[in-house]
């Protein structure tokens, strides 16, 4: 019996394994998509049709406040998965709460700015340099936006059901997506906004 | 990862995994990478180009932060197949960016709009741009003026100049010059375009090809002006 279940377990870790590396292999392909976007936008930032440029439209405090947040909030998800290992419900619960108030904080944020160009008439349609700009940023919102749902409905469960084996596996992808998307949002903060205010 | 955490049968479904510790330390570890380089970019306190390296260096040093710290990555179990995807991966990212970077400034240098007209100008003989006289020297063109942009001023400040003469405008500062023809407020052509951009440590040539006295100055440094009259021959 003892080897049966040692079996079971070996067996479960190489599932999870395989299921781990083929996440993975979805975060490469897809930070490979955003190496094109990054590219792209690399091209065309000062593309800005006599419009003005990125200098002069972003704010670098509220693009601060935005990476500060997006960094706490893969902090208290890294906080949230250790409590996870434990079988910490409660605390899953909290440090995932934090995590998914934070990631809403920052989208509210990136969708106050996109509201305010639109607003003063500088869309994805006025130039090459802003139709490169919605399209990075912009995609990395929406990755922002689906982790969120995933999140929600990933805390939905475990607060119905309890901390299982297969949602602990959940939370450990999902937490690879949140900290994979941080990384992305630094490399548009530096490249975006700090370059902007650089050359 | 140390030795105890594989003796409990969590520990051995996820080997790789960090302690409070070890996110604390590699939280601290990014909020100082953040407010580096922000710091460094809001006080100006280096050159352009240094600090567009510095501020990139940062931004790779964030990434091995987030990479060691919160994903774990190079502690599961050997072969390290995630790092090696990654390693790949940052391998195109480096090609497919520098590399279009590349081509496509090289293409900008060759092509940009600002060139295009002038090139076509010239190679065409065009009459007109705009409803102006432009293109009438093709091939013949008369003595050379230079025009320096240094520290912020262009020097000298006034040049008079024949019809058909060139006239080459040199870039010696650390940026891009945008010129912009007429006084402020009052944006004017000159043989067809509105201002050349003069990139870093490049020079722009333009065959003057219109009578009259011109305005020029820096779309941002308004200091950085002058003006030429260019008269008949």
């Amino acid at each position: 019996m003892e080897t049966e279940h040692a079996l079971e377990e070996r067996h479960e870790a190489a599932s999870d394994d395989r299921v781990g590396f083929g996440f993975w292999v979805y975060l490469m392909t897809d930070l490979l998509m955003f190496t094109v976007l990054f590219a792209t936008f690399a091209v065309l930032r000062n593309n800005t049709f006599g419009g003005p440029t990125g200098r002069e439209l972003f704010s670098l405090p509220a693009a601060l406040t935005e990476t500060l947040i997006l960094l706490t909030s893969s902090f208290t998800a890294g906080l949230g998965m250790l409590a996870a290992r434990r079988g910490n419900k409660n605390q899953v619960l909290t440090w995932f709460g934090i995590t998914f108030v934070l990631g809403l904080a920052f989208l509210g944020l990136e969708v106050k700015e996109f509201a305010e160009f639109i607003r003063e008439g500088h869309t994805w349609r006025s130039n090459a340099s802003l139709s490169s700009f919605f399209t990075l940023v912009g995609a990395h919102g929406m990755h922002i936006t689906s982790g969120l749902l995933w999140m929600g409905t990933t805390l939905v469960f475990i607060w119905k059901r309890g901390l299982d084996k297969h949602l602990v596996r959940k939370l450990t992808l999902l937490s690879l997506f949140w900290h994979f998307l941080d990384i992305v949002w630094i490399f548009i903060f530096t490249v975006v906004y700090l370059m902007a205010f650089v050359i | 990862m140390s030795k105890t955490h594989h003796k409990s049968p969590a520990a051995k479904l996820e080997p790789h995994h960090g302690t409070v510790a070890s996110y604390i330390v590699g939280f601290a570890l990014s909020l100082v990478f953040t407010l580096i380089p922000y710091y460094l970019v809001v006080h100006k306190s280096l050159n352009a180009k240094t600090l567009l390296v510095t501020i990139l260096a940062f931004g790779v040093l964030q990434m091995i932060v987030q990479v060691v710290f919160f994903l774990h990555l190079g502690r599961e179990k050997k072969p390290h197949f995630n790092l090696f995807f990654l390693m790949s991966t940052v391998g195109i990212i480096l090609l497919v960016t520098s590399g279009s970077l590349w081509i496509m400034s090289h293409l900008y240098h060759g092509m940009s709009s600002m060139n295009m007209t002038d090139k076509i100008v010239t190679d065409e003989a065009i009459y007109q741009v705009d409803g102006k006289q432009a293109g009438t020297c093709s091939g013949q063109t008369g003595k050379n003026h230079e025009l320096m942009l240094m520290d912020g001023m262009a020097t000298p400040s006034h040049i008079d100049a024949h019809l058909c003469d060139t006239l080459t405008i040199m870039n010696h500062d650390e940026t891009t010059r945008n010129l912009v023809f007429g006084a402020p407020g009052q944006a004017e052509t000159y043989a067809g375009q509105s201002g050349p951009a003069v990139h870093l440590g490049h020079n722009k040539v333009i065959v003057l090809t219109e009578l009259g006295t011109y305005k020029f100055r820096d779309q941002k440094l308004s200091k950085m002006s002058g003006d030429f009259t260019v008269i008949k021959q």
